[in-house]
């Protein structure tokens, strides 16, 4: 059984510390929901274990089955079997959606597929997510609503075969259909023994995925974990029970300026607000 | 009019579009850089639409001066160049707004490499009197290798109020972003690399109709990157 093991991460954006010792442990087959507030390192403890240059882990070490990720390139760690769904997929101009695939899927055999096979494949992943396959001809990306970003996510994931998936706010701006294409294809990969970790903000994709278990990131560290009734808890009070419960004082996310409205003398405001 | 010059053809030369008429000019090079100036003047209503596939070599400075001399007048010029070794290149392309409802694009797209020198130069000129005047100039240069060098720099000259013109010029490395996303779906950086490069030169082609002509550019580029 693949194991993904996290342990004392630390992890630091231009030298700013994010992730302060984060401990977690996903099996395969295994969907670990991950919550918490904004600006408290979900998404950066993903982009770190996908190895985003932007972020520099100054200690701590992550396995996949017992071999460091950490020592691995980007690409490597792909072909490792780790996928990450992005947040905001970039949009690449000039970059043709199909030979992107293409390249993709080759990079992860030791022979390049057929053309056949490659067509294929390619048509039927399309068809699944309800995705015209048109649009593999597009550039990858480009001009793609909201919604046809996220389904493209879950579509390389689907192609790319990975042993774990790491799902930043999938669901963030699709709409309800969209939402359904996507939850059944998770659950799909579910059956077939995928570990998942997913990052959202709410319930609605937890109801239909069915977490197998919870974490919850407080201040760059996993403050409690347990099971899905956690959820249901954040979703209806927030969480203030962190505090009143654990002890752990929730930091705010950092407001540089204090808001202020047109019709005020805004810069008055703005400069009274910040000595307050 | 349709006109293709390839290599040693392009050469000094003047075209006179009247009053009404089109010209298609396609440029190619793949041997020697030809450093040739090109003036066009395009008269009322008639249009102007230039493509240049660059991936010659040396050193020299192609000019294309462009007299937007008649109201309703138009040019659109796509260059892509492929700059590599030693290969010190200068475009320098220009368009004079001389009438009024007068429209222009002018985009330049170039990659540097090894120890080579590109540079994209360019006035947009706006005459008094020239209103409902249209202008866009674009520039961008990808720097693949330390010891290479780009440079843009556009210019407008503006001389009328009721005008809509605009110039972006950028000079950078390959987008991180878009090199992280090929390389987290497991693709090795130098397929990576050509991908985006292909992608960021390969536009030109549409402008040209000749297949031949299209198959060279895709070699030349898969030979370049």
């Amino acid at each position: 059984m693949s194991v993904l093991k996290i342990t004392n991460l630390h992890v630091a954006v231009k030298d700013k510390e994010i992730l302060k010792g984060v401990n977690l442990t996903l099996n395969e087959g295994e969907t670990l929901a991950l919550l918490g507030p904004n600006g408290h390192g979900k998404s950066t403890l993903l982009a770190a274990i996908m190895g985003n240059p932007n972020y520099t882990v100054t200690q701590g070490s992550i396995t996949l089955d017992e071999k460091d990720i950490l020592a691995m390139s980007v690409d490597q760690r792909s072909k490792a079997g780790i996928f990450l769904a992005m947040q905001y997929p970039s949009e690449i101009p000039g970059v043709n959606s199909a030979d992107f695939l293409k390249a993709a899927m080759n990079a992860h055999r030791e022979k390049p597929m057929s053309l056949f096979e490659f067509y294929n494949k390619l048509q039927k992943t399309y068809k699944e997510m309800g995705i015209p396959f048109e649009m593999s001809n597009r550039n990858l990306n480009e001009g793609f609503s909201g919604g046809e970003k996220k389904r493209n996510e879950i579509l390389q994931m689907k192609l790319l075969d990975p042993k774990f998936a790491l799902l930043d706010e999938i669901d963030s701006g699709l709409d309800v259909d969209a939402m359904q294409v996507v939850a059944s294809a998770i659950k799909e990969e579910q059956g077939k023994g995928r570990g998942f970790l997913v990052v959202s903000h709410y319930a609605r994709l937890y109801d239909m995925i069915l977490p197998t278990r919870v974490a919850v990131m407080i201040n760059g560290k996993i403050a409690v974990t347990g099971g899905p009734e956690i959820i249901k808890k954040i979703d209806t009070t927030g969480y203030e029970w962190i505090k009143t419960e654990l002890g752990i004082e929730v930091e705010k996310d950092e407001q540089p300026m204090n808001k202020v409205s047109i019709g005020v003398c805004a810069t008055r405001e703005a400069v009274v607000g910040s000595k307050k | 009019m349709n006109v293709t010059l390839v290599n040693e053809q392009i050469q000094d030369a003047t075209f006179e579009i009247k009053e009404g008429d089109s010209l298609v000019l396609n440029l190619a090079a793949f041997s020697a850089f030809p450093g040739a100036t090109i003036t066009v003047k395009v008269a009322a209503n008639a249009s102007f639409r230039g493509a240049f596939a660059d991936f010659s070599n040396g050193e020299g400075k192609f000019v294309l001066k462009v007299f937007l001399e008649g109201p309703g007048s138009e040019c659109d010029w796509h260059l892509s160049s492929l700059a590599d070794h030693s290969d010190k290149k200068v475009f320098d392309t220009s368009v004079a707004h001389l009438a009024p409802h007068t429209k222009a694009e002018m985009s330049n797209y170039g990659i540097t490499m090894g120890e080579s020198h590109l540079t994209f130069t360019g006035v947009s000129e706006i005459q008094k009197g020239s209103v409902k005047t249209v202008t866009r100039q674009a520039a961008k240069i990808i720097v693949f290798d330390p010891l290479c060098d780009g440079r843009c720099s556009p210019v407008l000259k503006i001389d009328e109020n009721d005008v809509d013109a605009s110039h972006a010029a950028i000079v950078g490395r390959l987008n991180e972003d878009h090199l992280f996303y090929l390389l987290s779906r497991g693709i090795p950086l130098p397929t990576a690399k050509r991908l985006i490069t292909l992608g960021y030169l390969k536009p030109i082609e549409q402008y040209f109709g000749d297949q031949d002509l299209m198959k060279k550019i895709d070699d030349s580029i898969e030979e370049g990157i």
